[in-house]
């Protein structure tokens, strides 16, 4: 590619914040915090490959505080990805591309994801 | 690979890797309450290690394709830009060659 003098897109700083923009950006990072929770999950077959101890170790830290928070925020990130990537298919499927539909289709992926966050962790833990 | 190739493989990546993942991500959390033995006797069914290893194939292969999007709108420099998607390139080999050898090798 040619260096040339055209403005550069995204401009994160200079645009007004819209749910379209907000909830891109937002996709883009969930996608990269979803990248560590798949690093985490390696690491955790590594940790179990060796031996009894060493994951009792694992286990300790994962169950602290704030391997909760983490635990828990990757479980949001990947339920916004996954919600906001089946937004995305639609999309690629050429429908809900009208401003006021895709206000919507985007709030009622934030508040779904936080719904799936709540129920997967209750679930998953054993809470309910 | 072609940009039309690539964006149809990351939407049929994306497909294959969200049940996926949710099931990956699920275990891994309920296996947190658990001791060693559970979170081994887990890995020891062989469709879920098909699972697993299908997981990280294709999840590292739809994060490079990504990041390589990421990097093409935010590092302007063309030599940064070349270092970080050959860092992409190889940390979507490693991570899923180290899953098929633990699992091949049992956990």
């Amino acid at each position: 590619m040619t260096d040339n003098k055209n403005p550069l897109s995204p401009h994160l700083q200079v645009y007004r914040w819209h749910v379209s923009s907000l909830l891109s950006i937002t996709h883009r990072i969930s996608g990269i915090i979803n990248l560590f929770a798949l690093i985490l999950i390696f690491i955790w077959l590594i940790f179990l490959s060796f031996g009894e101890n060493n994951y009792e170790l694992f286990l300790f830290i994962i169950n602290s505080f704030i391997g909760k928070f983490i635990l828990i925020g990757f479980s949001w990130s990947m339920s916004f990805h996954i919600l906001s990537g089946i937004r995305h298919l639609i999309w690629d499927m050429g429908y809900g591309f009208e401003i006021k539909t895709s206000n919507i289709s985007g709030i009622i992926v934030v508040i779904s994801s936080l719904a799936a966050t709540t129920i997967f962790w209750l679930l998953g833990r054993g809470i309910i | 690979m072609n940009a039309t190739r690539k964006w149809i493989l990351h939407r049929v990546s994306a497909v294959i890797l969200a049940p996926l993942f949710v099931w990956l991500y699920f275990s891994f959390i309920s296996l947190s309450t658990r001791d060693y033995l559970e979170a081994i006797y887990f890995f020891k069914s062989p469709i879920f290690e098909i699972f697993t290893i299908t997981l990280f194939i294709v999840g590292f292969f739809h994060a490079k394709i990504s990041l390589n999007e990421i990097f093409e709108d935010y590092i302007h420099n063309k030599k940064i830009k070349d270092v970080a998607n050959i860092l992409a390139l190889i940390l979507s080999i490693i991570v899923p060659a180290v899953i098929l050898i633990l699992l091949i090798y049992k956990i």
